[in-house]
């Protein structure tokens, strides 16, 4: 297994977590997620032993640093703007008691709601961060063509 | 960063898997920085010359006009 390869079955078991989550929510069992989050996580460690790469070298450091560094720049500023307009939204208190016609209403996104597309957020974020480690790794020759 | 690795592998008869694991790199380490696509680190940089037996400035060629900061 390639390394982008490992990423994306990480991102794919995330978001699977994502969903059982949800499930469990649902039918108010919390055992559910975390049973499958001790058994998402050792597929990962599992997954991560099968990846064929073998010597990480200083080049692929450096495509690692590069991709997390612009992910968080991307991320954090996605993640905090989303996170400002949720607090907002939960300390909203209307200043009449009843709204004027028209207006929207003032319960948009729930807490439960806003959970959810925060942990939604984090598993893009791994994602991203693949997309930023391919154009690194294009960009430090990870797809060169040789010439032996 | 210029680089002569590509003739110094061909004078010594050496494929790029060869000189990756004598001196503890991936082969597309070494492609790369054939390529010059990776400019190596200093301590590459003087792992590669050491194998050859050469000073490190006779394997790379120091280019005055690359800036020093490089936006990634």
């Amino acid at each position: 297994m390639k390394k982008n390869t490992f990423y994306l079955v990480t991102g794919c078991i995330a978001l699977a977590l994502l969903l059982i989550f949800w499930y469990s929510v649902e039918l108010h069992t919390p055992l559910l997620i975390e049973i499958a989050f001790i058994i998402g996580i050792g597929l990962v460690y599992l997954a991560q032993r099968r990846v064929t790469g073998i010597i990480n070298d200083e080049r692929d450091v450096k495509i690692g640093e590069q991709a997390m560094m612009r992910t968080m720049q991307v991320f954090w500023v996605v993640f905090c703007a989303f996170s400002i307009g949720a607090v907002m939204q939960i300390l909203y208190v209307p200043t009449f008691p009843r709204p004027p016609p028209g207006s929207p209403p003032a319960d948009l996104l729930g807490p439960r709601m806003i959970g959810y597309i925060q942990l939604g957020l984090l598993c893009l974020m791994i994602f991203l961060y693949v997309g930023f480690r391919i154009y690194y790794a294009r960009k430090y020759g990870d797809f060169e063509t040789d010439e032996e | 960063m210029k680089n002569k690795i590509k003739i110094f592998r061909a004078m010594h008869n050496l494929t790029q898997d060869h000189l990756a694991q004598a001196i503890g790199v991936n082969r597309q380490t070494i492609l790369a920085i054939e390529k010059e696509k990776y400019i190596p680190s200093l301590d590459l940089a003087f792992r590669i010359s050491r194998y050859f037996g050469v000073n490190i400035e006779e394997i790379f060629i120091f280019d005055e006009k690359t800036p020093v900061l490089v936006r990634s």
